[in-house]
Order: structure tokens, then sequence, then C-alpha cells
């Protein structure tokens, strides 16, 4: 098997995290029978499939792929073919498993080389081609010669552990086999990585031109509307911005050590966050005029926000929300509703890493250990008017006639930085105005009211 | 050189098959022998589809179990952490690629595990097979292990096997036609119980309705055994070593008029009756104008199917009537349910739906076929798994007189409004 032993324990042990001078909470190996969440292969798929010049190669049999593929509203603006919603599959066989599979991931690399042209192949490996031991590695250098074209491998067996290790093995072959192939023209002087922004919905297209006009300049994304060259360049940026992930913290501890970039960690959801986010970013090059740039910018957007907001403001004054969702949404959008005029009075923490506890506990007064048992009697004892949750507490809502927003649902529209708030502002009111959820819990004629 | 690769599958695997098989019985947990992943991508593809909570746990096989474990230590462990939180009436065990990779021998760890719960156990690696064989090999398991044996049969029960393609509304409309022959209408399994999308009032850890295992236990005195789709013929055959007494009925499509026909007709044959109830003859009726009214939109339009076999043909069977041109159907596996199809058939991807798309009008296949139809500017009719986009699909019924009815007018409306 090709999965490096050390690399995942190093991984899983990463010193930058604060939960491991004390416990390794999302970190630890899934119970059987208790686990949900994706494997490492889709960790590796969410952090680097949104490069779009690029072809994501599956080595797998039917499922990894075959049920995951077009599934992520990841947004690029390249001009070519958009590779990130397709599904290239090996689509691993019987007699793969019996002979090997290495002749049909030879096969298929060259197919795509000859009818594809692309730039670079990013070949994934998952469980059953670790286990059948295909020798991926020396297959990719060769074809790699053989076609003049870049292959990178990507060991991402799904049992390796969670989706955040996944998005840090994807990391680290980006890191081992991309970053510093390629020398940039000109370096800039206030180039920045973006890392863990994947551009979900457009998030990133929301700030990345208001941190262009105070004269940022992105260099490369990891991978949100990414591409292969400037990931390349990536060794010459002098700041790597971590966007509301954690996962990827190791990348950015190696590449400080390596090519000496610092790093910084931000939120862009909502207005505060946003506007810290942008002093966090701006004041790590310690340049006067470049912070005084960013002020004027901030207030010249938090005024423009403020009068989109006039009329959202008068329908969620005085509302009170509880959030119930995983990781650090519990603080950000936490955080988001506020700037809104929302009093959240609890937030859940169940899912969350220590480092989120802490994050949470300067944003909402009350944190929520067992959400399921606590939200309906917190509803109850605050006169909560929304809950905003994942699908499973929907019937708490409806029993509680309060108005209930699906946090977890897919979101088809951004919620990043100044402008997103204006439409998380606008889902919430529409969900307080609708009268579906009171509605939809009346009783039946036929139910007797101690029913 | 034919190609060694899929570029945008078509092809779903056969452990999600299972899944949704097990789905279908009452208070079930469906547990994938496999990575998380596996069990977690196919939640998240449910879950979208349909638009509800989806059970299913995984046996969250690791790099070290994966090497030293012969499965039933994950197996055991995922039985009594489930068993910690819900009292499931089954667990429904089914493998993987990774774990059949392995060799697992499940069959031995859900025996040692027989005295603390119930389990039914069946091989669904995802490197063979499909979604039609996975969900098909579920219920064979499930008779197998479940079902048991008679030689007396009860008149008055009827048991229908779906395929996989049905929705949860076609399988109870088609209960409803059954019982309207004098049976007691079962499902094997009876999605229409579970994901038809209710509002519980709850929502549970395990499936959320179903057939019971107590009616699994005494299917074989239904004195009919009535399988709908191709995938599913050999679980019906299996029914019958079960008791060899009942009477088995087989169609491989419920599309269109001359196969609704068929089903009426052998079911008066068997009851002998001369004319059904009164809502049959009417639909008969409606569905003969609505091929009258449709003809003239669907007839001569080019259409390309890609669905799964089972599908394929019922769909195909219902437009061609009305006088569709089907010129292409692109199916994920192979199967025998294809044999009478006189169009082009291509066992493919959605890079070969691409490829034969423009000299069509029309595509019948799932979500993945938007993105291709906007581009080349293609009327859809979507079908199949998965549908994320559009919502209420779990009730749309293409079977027999009423759901064919339902359908020309479908895909008539659609083609009118792509001509303008």
């Amino acid at each position: 098997m090709m999965v490096n032993k050390k690399q995942i324990k190093e991984l899983l042990n990463e010193s930058a995290c604060s939960h491991n001078s004390e416990k390794k909470s999302s970190c630890d190996k899934p119970k059987p029978g208790a686990t949900s969440g994706g494997c490492a292969f889709e960790g590796a798929q969410i952090s680097l499939f949104p490069y779009a010049d690029v072809i994501h190669l599956v080595h797998a049999p039917a499922t990894c792929q075959g049920a995951s593929w077009e599934t992520r509203a990841t947004k690029t603006s390249f001009s070519g073919i958009d590779n990130t919603p397709l599904g290239y599959c090996t689509d691993v066989s019987t007699n793969d498993i019996i002979f090997g599979g290495s002749q049909k991931l030879e096969d298929s690399i060259s197919y795509i080389v000859k009818n594809k042209r692309p730039k670079a192949i990013f070949v994934y490996e998952t469980c059953v081609t670790a286990m059948i031991g295909d020798d991926m590695d020396s297959l990719a250098k060769r074809l790699q010669e053989k076609y003049k074209t870049i292959i990178i491998v990507i060991h991402s067996p799904g049992f390796v552990g969670s989706k955040n290790l996944g998005s840090r093995l994807g990391g680290e072959a980006v890191l081992d086999q991309l970053i510093g192939t390629k020398e940039p023209k000109e370096i800039h002087p206030y180039g920045i990585n973006l890392i863990g922004e994947y551009n979900v919905t457009g998030d990133m297209w929301q700030y990345s031109p208001i941190l262009e006009k105070i004269g940022i300049k992105i260099i490369s994304t990891l991978a949100g509307d990414g591409r292969l060259e400037r990931i390349q360049q990536a060794h010459r940026a002098k700041l790597n911005v971590i966007v509301c992930a954690k996962s990827l913290i190791t990348l950015c501890r190696k590449m400080e050590e390596k090519y000496g970039i610092p790093h910084v960690s931000v939120s862009f959801y909502g207005k505060r966050d946003t506007s810290n986010a942008i002093r966090t970013i701006v004041n790590a090059f310690n340049d006067k005029e470049l912070s005084a740039k960013a002020e004027i910018i901030i207030k010249e957007e938090e005024e423009k926000l403020e009068s989109k907001l006039v009329p959202f403001r008068k329908i969620l004054e005085n509302k009170k929300a509880i959030l119930n969702t995983g990781g650090n949404k519990s603080w950000s959008i936490a955080s988001a509703l506020q700037d809104i005029g929302i009093e959240v009075v609890a937030t859940s923490v169940r899912k969350a890493t220590l480092e989120d506890i802490e994050i949470a506990k300067k944003y909402v007064p009350i944190l929520m250990k067992v959400p399921a048992n606590e939200q309906a009697k917190l509803i109850d004892e605050h006169g909560v008017d929304i809950l905003l949750a994942g699908g499973r507490s929907l019937y708490t809502a409806i029993k509680k006639r309060v108005a209930f927003v699906d946090v977890n649902q897919e979101k088809k529209i951004s919620y990043g930085a100044y402008n997103g708030l204006v439409n998380l502002a606008s889902d919430v009111c529409n969900s307080v105005n609708n009268p579906v959820f009171k509605v939809v819990g009346t009783k039946a004629p036929w139910e007797k009211d101690n029913d | 050189m034919t190609k060694p690769l899929q570029i945008n599958p078509l092809k779903l695997s056969q452990p999600m098959g299972a899944l949704l098989a097990f789905l279908g019985i009452k208070n079930t947990m469906p547990l994938m022998h496999g990575a998380q992943g596996c069990a977690s991508f196919s939640k998240v593809f449910f879950t979208r589809h349909f638009n509800d909570p989806i059970a299913v746990q995984t046996t969250a096989v690791n790099d070290i179990t994966a090497i030293v474990d012969g499965g039933d230590y994950s197996i055991s462990e995922a039985v009594k952490n489930i068993t910690k939180k819900v009292k499931p009436d089954l667990v429904g065990l089914f493998t993987t690629g990774l774990t059949e990779t392995k060799g697992d021998d499940i069959k031995g760890a859900a025996y040692l595990l027989k005295d603390t719960q119930k389990m039914v156990y069946v091989h669904t690696p995802d490197f063979e097979g499909g979604l039609e064989s996975g969900f098909a090999k579920a219920i064979e398991a499930i008779i197998e292990q479940l079902v048991e044996p008679q030689n007396n049969i009860d008149e008055r029960k009827a048991l229908l096997i779906p395929n996989v393609n049905m929705t949860p509304i076609e399988i109870e409309k088609l209960k409803e036609q059954i019982s309207l022959f004098g049976f007691e209408p079962f499902a094997l399994p009876d999605l229409s119980d579970s994901l038809d999308g209710h509002l519980g009032l709850k929502q549970g850890a395990l499936s959320s309705g179903g057939i019971s295992i107590e009616e699994i236990k005494k299917l074989a005195e239904c004195a009919l055994v009535i399988s709908v789709g191709n995938s599913v013929e050999k679980c019906a055959q299996m029914m019958k070593e079960k008791n060899p007494s009942l009477t088995h009925l087989h169609f491989d499509s419920l599309g269109g008029l001359s196969n609704s026909d068929k089903f009426y007709k052998a079911l008066l044959e068997f009851k002998h009756i001369d004319t059904p109830s009164p809502s049959i003859v009417r639909w008969r009726k409606r569905l003969q104008d609505a091929l009258l009214d449709t003809h003239f939109a669907i007839g001569g339009a080019n259409v390309i199917v890609a669905l799964e076999p089972d599908q394929i043909l019922s769909v195909v069977s219902t437009i061609t009537e009305a006088g569709a041109n089907v010129k292409t159907v692109i199916s994920p596996t192979k199967s025998s349910a294809l044999d009478t199809l006189t169009c082009k058939v291509i066992i493919g991807d959605f890079e070969d739906v691409e490829n034969e798309l423009e000299q069509n009008d029309l595509l019948i296949s799932n979500f993945h076929g938007e993105r291709l139809t906007k581009k080349h500017n293609k009327a859809l009719m979507l079908r199949g798994f998965p549908n994320y986009e559009g919502l209420g699909y779990q009730l749309k019924n293409d079977f027999l007189y009423e759901g064919s009815t339902y359908l020309l007018f479908e895909i008539a409306n659609i083609l009118e409004h792509y001509k303008h």
C-alpha cells in the first residue's frame, strides 16, 4: 500500500493545532456503527477538484465517483473546459481486482492525454486500489515523462481517515509535487495565497475584488477558482491566508518552514469578521499606507452594506435565534446573524473542535453540547423565533411553531463577506415571514388536542 | 480502442442499490461494510435525491482493520454501537469493494451475532454489477435468509417485487391495483411506506417505514408473486423455492397500453374474472385519449434515453406507442432487458450521451443531463437517480394506464415548450 503511515501520523498530530496539547477531538479514528461524515478521499476531492484546468481521475470502483460527481457548487472563472463538475473514473472491475489495476490506469491516462490534452492530471488513489497495491507513483512518473504532461498522485484511500485528513493529504500532494515548480515573472509585494477557500457558490468572489482594490494580489488559491500555474508559483507569495478551515494548517506550517511564508487565519462570514479578516491580512504586511487604504475601503463597504440591510433590519429587529450546526459554522454563522441584528441565544458545539468552542464562547452565551435535548427547551425559555439547523431538527421547529432555516442544506447562494450577508438577511427574512411552519404544524381534523 | 475509463458516469454502485432495498424494510438499519466514505457518499446522494433523511451506518473500516480484521471485529463493534442507541428489527449488512477485496466472511460475522441482533447479509462489491443488481441481490438475501418455507398458500395474499427504479408512489399505486383484484398486497421492499416523503412524528435513526419482519417471514404464503423488471425476476423465482405452489407472474415493463393490457389480462385470468374494476376501465380510456392527444407532439420526436436498463425499457415502451423515435439508449450496465430494443444500445456514460445528443430533440436522464441539454439547447425530461434539483419525484408515477397517461402528457408538454 502506498499510503505513508508516517505522513498520516504527522498530519493527525499537527503541532499547530491547539487541541493536540489536550486531546485529539476531531482527528480520532472513526467508530464503527457510530460514524457520520465523509472519508479521506472526499476530503481530497473537496480540496483539489476546484482546480478547473486539470483533469481529476479517480482510480476506483463505481461508488467513489459515481455517487459524488457534479455535487459541489464550486465556481470557476476559467474560460476553457471546466473540469470541476466532471467525473473521470477508472471504474475498477473484478478483473482489475484479480490482475491489478495498473494497466487500466495507464490506459485511462493515455486516453485522457490523447483525447482531452489537459495541462495536468491529478490521480486519486482510493481504498480498493490501495488494497490491490497498484504502484501509482512509478506509473505516474513514467507516463509524465512519456507524455510531457504533469501527473500527480494523491494517496487518499477512504479508510485512512476522515474528510479532514483527506484535505490535508490533498494539501500535502500539492505541496510536494506542485508548489515551487514554476517561477513568476515578478514578485508582488502584497501577494497572498488563499488556503481552504473553495469558492462554493462564489463565496470568494464576494471579497476578492475588495482585497484587490486595496492592493493585495491573490497569487494562488487552494483551490477555489484555482489554476495549475498559479499554485505552482504559490511559494512566491508573502502571506498564506487560511479561510475558515483548519484542515490545511499543516500545509501552511510547512510552507512557513520551507519558504518563510507566515500565515493568518480568517473568516469572511458577517460584517465584523469580514472587516477583521481584511485588517488581519493587510496588517500582516506592516505597511501604514496599505492599512490606511484598507480602512477607507472597509468604511465604504460597511456603509454600503448598512444601507442595503435597512429594509431587513426592521423585520429582524428583536428576533431571537438558535443555531445548531457543526465545526466553524457554530460561530461564523452566529457572528453573521448578530451582524444583521438577530440575537443568537445558543449555538451547538457538539461537533466543534476545541478551537471552535473557544471562539464560539466569545460570540454566543449558551453553548449546547447535546442540542437534540436542549434546543426545544431553550426555544420555550427564551421565546426564540428562528431555528437554524440541519434537517434533523425540522420537526422541533414545526412542533414549536418557529421558523426554520436548513443551514446544512447545499446552499445555492453565497453568504460570504458583505454582499453575502445581504443574501443571508434576505433568506432569514423570507423564512421568518413564511407562514408554512405554522400551517404545517396544525392538527388534522381527526386529531385530539392531547395527541 | 474501447474507452478504458468512465467519463461522467451513469453507473451507480451495487452497495447503493442494496442500501435502498433495506430502506424499504421497517425499523431497519442498513449497515454498509466499508470505509466511512462509502456510506457517507450514498447517504448524501439519496438524501438529496429524496429530500428526506436516509438511515445508514458504516463499519468504518480503517487502515488497521483493513489489514488485520476479517470483518467480524468491525461488524460486531458496529452492531454494538448501533444497538446502544436504537433497537432495530433488522440490520441489513452489505459489503463494498474494499471489504470484498479483503475477502471478509460476513456470513460468519452475522452468525456470531445471531443471538443479539437479527441480520441479513449480502455481498455487493462495487467493482461488479450496478444499482439494479445491488437492489436485487439484497432482496434475494432477504428472501433466502428470512422468508419461511411454506406448503400452503393464502389465496388472499399477493406479493409485489419492484425493481430499484420504481418510485414510492409507483409501488403504492401498483399495490392498489393488485388490491382491486381482491388481494391483500405486500411489497418487498416497500419504499411506498418509507421514502414517499411524509412528515413523520419525529425523525428516527432507522428506516421510517416499510414491510415488517413478521410480514416478510410469512411471504411464502402469498398465492401470487408479481415481479416487475428484468433485474428482479430471479428474486421471484427464489420465492417459488420457498413455496412451489405459489404462482409467479413476471413483467419486464409496465409502461404503455400494451404492457398494461398484459398485466390486467394476467390478473383477470388468475382470478377468473371477466371485467375489472370500473376505475381500471376508465383509466384505459384516458390513456387511449392521451395517446391520441399527444401523438402530434411526440410522434417523430428524436429521443435519447440514458437510464438504468429496467427503466429504459419501461419509458421506451410507453413513448414509442405515441410514435417517439428513440434513436439511442445508453445504459450503465448490460442487461437482457435491452435485448428486445431495436434502436442503438450503448453501454456507456454521459460522454456517450453528449456524443449522441446532437441528432436528438429530447434527452431522458438523471440530473446530470441538465448541464448537457443546456449546453446543447435540447429538451430534458428528468428520470432516474439522482435528481438533485427537481422536487416531488418520489410521487411521479409512470406505470400502467394511469402513470403512462401522466408520462405522455409530461413529455408532450416538454417537447412543445422546447419547440417554441
